[in-house]
C-alpha cells in the first residue's frame, strides 16, 4: 500500500498543484520516506517493543510469564557464559573489521588497475561472498575437520606440522577459525564496494599530482582517502554492525563450542531463548546487545559527520 | 600504472592478488573437487598413505544427481531467486528514495529520522524472531514466501538507505542545480540527473542486499516449513546433513550450483557499474 | 522524449506495486483454498535418521499407505537434529507448525503446558505392546498424563574394533572405567585412540557424561531434587576424565558433533567409541568401501559394548525419541488417527526392521522381536531399553532437568575440565549453572 501511496502522489500526468507540493522540500521528503517508514514501522519496531516487554517477564516457551522487573537481566549480568560471550564479540569484531578493512581497501586498489582478466577477476572474487553463508561455512568445517582436515594435510606435506592442529577443538584456534572465515567472506564486500568508491575518484587529480612529483604512497594518504573515506566509514560501519550480531558461522562451525568458548550475543541468545525455551532470558541478552552496539555505533557516526564536515 | 623496473610489478601487484585470489578462491575450489569425488575417496583422514586431496581420478556426477533427483534443489533455488528477487526490489525502491531525501533535501528532523532507520538496523535479530513469528502468524503469511519477502527489508532497507545517501552526498550540488535552471522540477532532476549518476551505488547496495537475502538463514529456518517453501541454505542442510551418510557431496554440489547462476548476473553487473561510473560523472 | 519514458516508468512502477498487492491478496487467497478443498493434512517433523534407509521408507512406502488408508495428506518433513528445538519454539510461539514434533529425550517436558494429552493413544499402544519402560514413562509423562507419544529409544554402546583391542591384551570390552582407560592408553600410544565427542550436541555427548557421573555416584540432583552436583565423587569423575581423555582419547572430539565419530571410526582413525548402532549399519552397507587396514571388511571387527563399570555401577542412557503434538494443532483427531496407525505391530515393524536395531521400541515386547536374532552383533542393543536412566536421576525428570540438559551443563562440565579448568572450578561452574535452573 505503501508503493501505491507514492504512484498516485506522482501519477502520470500530474496536476499542477501536485507538482507545487513536489517542489516543496517538505512534502517531497515525505513522499519519499513514507514506504521505508511503514515497512520499518510495521516489520521491526513493533516486534521491538514486544521483545522489551519478554525481557522484563518471566515467560518461557508456550507460558505467558508475569512481570518480573530486570531479574533476567541480573540473571544474566551474573553469568558467566555471557561475559565470555560478551568478551567474544568485542574481539572478533574488532579483529575482523581491522583485517576485512585492510585487506579490502588493498585489494580494492589492486583490481583498480587495468590489467588482462580484470573483469574476470572481479566477478570471481566476489564468489566467497556470494555462496550462501552456512553451505560455505561448511565446506569450511570441513577443511577444518579434527579427522579430515585438507589444512593439516597441507601444512604436513610442506613439513610444517608433525601432529595435527586441532583446529575446532582448542577454544583459541576455535576462535582463531571462525575469524578467518568471517575474513574471507567479507573482503570480498569491502573491496568491490571501495572499488565502486574509488572509480568516482578521478584519475585526473592522481595524474596531476603524480606529475608535480608525489610519490605513491603520499598520493593515497592526500587524494584518494581523504577522497574514500565517506564510502570506506558506512561501509565498515555496517560490517561491524553485521559482524556485532554475527550468526551462521559460528552456529555451523563450533555451536558455540568448545565448552561455551566461542559463544557470542546471537549464538548464545539463541540458544537460551530459542533452543531451551526461555524466551525472556533469550531476549535479555539480545537486548543486553543493543545499548552496547548502540554506543559503539554512535561514536562512528561522530566520526562519519566530523569526516563529511571536513 | 606502475612506473620502474618489471619487478616492482611483480611484487607490488602480481604476488598480492595472487595471494588474494589464493585465499578467497581455494575454499571455492576445494567445494568444486568434493561434488565430483567419489565418496570412497572422501573419508580418507588427513594423515592416510596416498591421500591426494586436490584432486580425483574418478569423478563422478552422483552427487549433483543425487541432488537433483532425490532432492527439491530446483525448487528451493527457484524460491531463494524469488525471495531474493523481490525483497531485494522492495528494498532498493524505499532505500534510493529514502537515502535521496535525506541526503539532499532540507526538511524538519531530517537528521533524527536518518538515525531513527539506521537505528532499526542494530536491533538483533534474535530479538525480533520471536515477536515477528506471531507477526507472521496474525498475516497468516506462515510457510508462504511472502514471510520472507516482507521481513528481509527491515534488514536491508536501512544498509541500502544509509548507502544511497553515501553516493548521493558525493555528487555534487551543481549538477542538480544546473538541471534546476534549465527548467527541470525536483522531481525530474533527482530521477534523471541524480539517480543516475548513483547507479553504480544503486547495483552495489542491489548486489548487496541480494547478497544477504541469499545467505539468510534463521528467518527461513523458522518461518518457512514445508519442504517445497524452503530456500537453498535451509533445505540443503536440512535434507543433506546426516549421521552416517558422507553428505559432503551433494552439500557442496548444492553450494556451488547454488552460487554459480548468481555468480554469472553479478559478473555482468560488476563490469557495468565498474565502467559506467566515471563516465557518467564527467558528462 | 523525457516524459515519454518517465510516463512508461510511472506505469511500471504503477503495474508492478498493484501486481505486488494482487500477488499478496492472491496469494492469501490460494493459501486458504486449498485447505478447506482438500482433505486433512497432517504435517509430521523429525530428524534427519541416522539410518536414512528409514526415511526412505517412510516416504516412498509407509506414508503413502497411510494416506491411503486414513484418506488424509501428510507432509512429512525432516531437519538436522540440532534445530528441531529451535523449530518447535517458534512453532509453538507463532501458534503456526507441524502438527507432531519429534523430539528427544526428556525434552518434552520443556514444552509440557503447550502439549495435547496423548493419553487414550499412549496407553492403548504400551497395553498392546507389553507395557512401557521406565525411561518412556520417566521422558514422555508428566502430571499423570501423557505429553508425548513415545516412539523409539536409540541405544547408545560402544563400537569398538575387536581386533585392535584384542592387539592390545582386552580380548572382551574392558569391564570397568579404569580397565577402559587402560586400554585406551595403549591404543592411542599406537595412533587408535578412543572418539568421543564433548561438544553441543543432543545425542552422544550427553549419552556419555551423564552415565560417567552416575557411575562415580555423582548427580545433578537428589532424590528431592536438590541440587547436589558439587560433591566429591563428581570432582573425582572429572578428575578421571581429564587424565582419561589426556591419555586415550582423540583429541579433536571437543569439536565434534554427533556424526564425526561416526566418520572418524569408520575412516579407521579411532579404536572405540559410544555411539548408535549406525556405524555398524553403515559398514554393512557398503562393505565395500569401508576396510581394515587389513583390507577385510570392516563389518566383520566390529563389536558392541555397554559402557564400563565405575565405582557405584553400571550406568547407561539412550536417547530416546517421541512425537508431541502441540495444542495449536487444527488436525488433533487426525493426528492421533495417524499416530494409532503408526505404532499398529503391523506398520511400525517395518519402520522397526529398516533400522535393523538402530532403534528399539519403546515397549517391552520389541525385546522378542526377530531382528535381534538376525545379528549377534546387535544383541547388546536389545535390551537398551530397560538399562537406561533418564537426566536428572535419581529424581524423576521434569522440565528443569530438561532445561540442564538442553544448556548441555553436565557436558561442559567435563569438556572444561579437559580443556585445562581445575576440576573443582568447573564443578563449581556447573553448581553455578544448575542452581540458576533449581532454584
Amino acid at each position: 500500500m505503501a508503493v501505491e501511496a507514492v504512484s498516485t502522489t506522482l501519477g502520470s500526468a500530474p496536476p499542477p498543484r501536485r507538482q507545487r507540493l513536489l517542489e516543496d522540500e517538505r512534502w517531497l521528503a515525505f513522499a519519499l520516506l513514507v514506504p521505508t517508514v511503514v515497512l520499518l514501522g510495521m516489520f521491526i519496531a513493533y516486534p521491538f517493543i514486544r521483545g522489551i516487554m519478554l525481557s522484563v517477564t518471566n515467560s518461557r516457551v508456550g507460558v505467558e510469564g508475569e512481570f518480573v522487573g530486570l531479574a533476567n537481566y541480573y540473571k544474566v549480568w551474573n553469568d558467566s557464559i555471557f561475559r565470555t560471550a560478551v568478551y567474544n564479540t568485542f574481539f572478533y569484531t574488532a579483529v575482523t573489521s581491522v583485517f576485512k578493512l585492510a585487506l579490502g581497501l588493498w585489494l580494492a586498489m589492486l583490481l583498480n588497475r587495468n590489467f588482462r582478466g580484470k573483469a574476470f577477476t572481479r566477478a570471481f572474487i566476489l564468489l566467497p561472498f556470494i555462496i550462501p553463508t552456512v553451505l560455505s561455512t561448511f565446506a569450511w568445517k570441513w577443511m577444518f575437520d579434527p579427522t579430515f582436515s585438507v589444512i593439516n594435510w597441507t601444512l604436513y606435506q610442506l613439513g610444517a606440522i608433525t601432529g595435527r592442529i586441532n583446529w575446532l577443538g582448542d577454544p583459541d584456534l576455535a576462535m582463531a577459525s571462525i575469524i578467518v572465515v568471517n575474513i574471507w567472506r567479507g573482503v570480498p564486500f569491502f573491496a568491490i564496494s571501495l572499488l565502486a568508491g574509488l572509480q568516482t575518484i578521478s584519475p585526473e587529480l592522481n595524474e596531476a599530482a603524480a606529475i608535480d612529483g608525489a610519490k605513491p604512497w603520499h598520493r593515497f594518504w592526500y587524494i584518494t582517502w581523504p577522497l574514500l573515506l565517506p564510502v570506506t566509514m558506512v561501509v565498515l560501519l555496517f560490517s561491524v554492525i553485521q559482524t556485532f550480531a554475527d550468526f551462521q558461522i559460528v552456529y555451523v562451525m563450533t555451536g558455540g563450542g568448545p565448552a561455551n568458548a566461542t559463544h557470542l550475543f546471537a549464538t548464545y541468545a539463541y540458544q537460551i531463548g530459542v533452543g531451551t525455551g526461555l524466551l525472556s532470558e533469550g531476549a535479555a541478552i539480545s537486548l543486553a546487545m543493543f545499548p552496547i552496539l548502540f554506543l559503539v555505533v554512535i561514536v562512528q557516526l561522530l566520526y562519519i559527520r566530523r569526516v563529511e564536515v571536513r | 600504472m606502475i612506473e620502474g623496473a618489471k619487478w616492482r610489478t611483480w611484487v607490488y601487484f602480481r604476488i598480492p592478488l595472487f595471494l588474494f585470489l589464493l585465499f578467497l578462491l581455494f575454499p571455492f575450489y576445494w567445494m568444486v573437487i568434493t561434488s565430483f569425488r567419489p565418496d570412497g575417496e572422501l573419508y580418507r583422514p588427513w594423515n592416510a598413505m596416498n591421500y591426494n586431496p586436490f584432486f580425483t581420478l574418478k569423478p563422478t556426477l552422483d552427487h549433483i544427481r543425487y541432488l537433483f533427483e532425490e532432492t527439491l534443489f530446483a525448487t528451493w533455488l527457484w524460491n531463494t531467486m524469488i525471495i531474493a528477487a523481490a525483497s531485494t526490489a522492495i528494498s532498493l525502491f524505499c532505500g534510493v528514495l529514502a537515502g535521496y531525501a535525506l541526503s539532499r533535501l532540507n526538511f524538519p528532523f531530517a537528521g533524527s529520522l536518518g538515525t531513527g532507520i539506521f537505528i532499526t538496523y542494530l536491533v538483533p535479530q534474535t530479538l525480533l524472531f520471536i515477536p515477528l513469528a506471531e507477526i507472521i502468524r496474525n498475516y497468516k503469511l506462515g510457510d508462504t514466501p511472502w514471510s520472507l519477502i516482507l521481513t528481509y527489508p527491515t534488514f536491508l532497507i536501512p544498509f541500502c538507505t544509509w548507502l544511497m545517501m553515501g553516493y548521493f552526498k558525493a555528487v555534487p550540488k551543481e549538477l542538480e542545480e544546473c538541471a534546476r535552471i534549465d527548467g527541470a522540477s525536483r522531481w525530474q532532476a533527482m530521477l534523471y540527473i541524480i539517480i543516475p549518476v548513483a547507479i553504480p551505488g544503486i547495483l552495489s547496495a542491489g548486489i548487496f542486499a541480494f547478497t544477504l537475502s541469499w545467505n539468510e538463514f534463521i528467518y527461513a529456518l523458522v518461518f518457512l516449513s514445508s519442504p517445497e517453501q524452503k530456500t537453498v541454505p535451509v533445505g540443503v542442510t536440512s535434507e543433506l546433513i546426516r549421521g552416517d551418510v558422507f553428505f559432503w557431496g551433494p552439500l557442496m554440489a548444492g553450494a556451488l550450483l547454488g552460487s554459480i547462476p548468481v555468480a554469472l548476473v553479478y559478473s555482468f553487473f560488476v563490469e557495468h557499474y565498474v565502467s559506467g561510473l566515471t563516465g557518467s560523472v564527467k558528462g | 522524449m523525457a516524459r515519454i519514458s518517465r510516463r512508461k516508468f510511472m506505469q511500471v512502477t504503477g503495474v508492478s506495486a498493484a501486481a505486488a498487492t494482487g500477488g499478496l491478496a492472491g496469494i492469501l487467497a490460494t493459501g486458504r483454498a486449498p485447505a478447506y478443498a482438500q482433505a486433512t493434512t497432517v504435517h509430521w517433523i523429525r530428524w534427519n535418521d541416522f539410518v536414512p534407509a528409514s526415511d526412505q521408507l517412510l516416504r516412498k512406502e509407509l506414508l503413502p499407505e497411510a494416506e491411503k488408508a486414513l484418506g488424509m495428506k501428510i507432509t512429512f518433513e525432516t531437519v538436522n537434529g540440532n534445530d528441531l528445538q529451535p523449530r518447535i519454539t517458534s512453532s509453538i510461539q507463532s501458534g503456526a507448525g507441524p502438527d507432531l514434533f519429534m523430539l528427544f529425550n526428556n525434552h518434552p517436558h520443556l514444552y509440557k503446558a503447550s502439549a495435547v494429552d496423548l493419553s487414550d493413544v499412549a496407553d492403548a499402544i504400551g497395553k498392546a505392546g507389553g507395557g512401557y519402560y521406565p525411561v518412556s514413562s520417566g521422558n514422555c509423562s508428566a502430571d499423570g498424563k501423557w505429553i508425548s507419544m513415545p516412539f523409539c529409544i536409540v541405544g547408545a554402546m560402544n563400537a569398538y574394533r575387536k581386533s585392535w583391542f584384542a592387539e592390545a591384551g582386552f580380548n572382551a570390552f574392558p569391564e570397568t572405567w579404569d580397565q577402559y582407560r587402560e586400554a585406551g592408553k595403549k591404543l592411542k600410544a599406537k595412533g587408535r585412540p578412543l572418539g568421543q565427542s564433548l561438544g553441543h550436541s543432543f545425542g552422544d555427548p550427553p549419552t556419555f557424561t551423564y552415565p560417567l557421573m552416575w557411575s562415580y555416584g555423582a548427580s545433578e540432583v537428589d532424590k528431592s531434587g536438590k541440587d547436589v552436583v558439587n560433591s566429591k565423587e563428581m570432582i573425582e569423575s572429572v578428575k578421571f576424565m581429564t587424565a582419561f581423555w589426556k591419555d586415550a582419547f582423540d583429541e579433536g572430539g571437543l569439536a565434534w558433533d554427533d556424526s564425526n565419530n561416526n566418520r572418524a571410526f569408520l575412516s579407521g582413525t579411532v579404536s572405540s567409541t559410544l555411539n548408535g548402532a549406525s556405524i555398524y549399519i553403515e559398514s554393512l552397507r557398503k562393505p565395500d568401501q569401508y576396510k581394515t587396514e587389513k583390507d577385510t571388511p570392516l563389518k566383520d571387527d566390529i563389536a558392541h559394548a555397554p559402557l564400563p563399570k565405575g565405582p557405584v555401577g553400571q550406568f547407561g542412557m539412550h536417547t530416546f525419541q517421541s512425537h508431541l503434538m502441540p495444542t495449536y494443532s487444527k488436525n488433533q483427531k487426525a493426528a492421533k488417527d495417524f499416530l494409532k496407525w503408526l505404532h499398529t505391530p503391523a506398520n511400525y515393524d517395518k519402520w522397526f526392521a529398516s533400522q535393523k536395531g538402530f532403534a528399539t521400541g519403546p515397549t517391552t515386547d520389541t525385546e522378542k522381536n526377530k531382528v535381534w536374532d538376525e545379528d549377534k552383533i546387535m544383541e547388546p542393543y536389545r535390551v537398551a531399553g530397560k538399562l537406561g536412566q533418564v537426566p536428572g536421576y535419581p529424581a524423576p525428570t521434569g522440565p528443569k532437568a530438561a532445561e540442564a540438559l538442553s544448556k548441555y551443563i553436565i557436558t561442559d562440565i567435563y569438556a572444561k575440565a579437559v580443556q585445562g579448568t581445575p576440576a573443582e572450578d568447573a564443578v563449581k561452574w556447573g553448581e553455578g549453572e544448575l542452581k540458576k535452573i533449581y532454584t
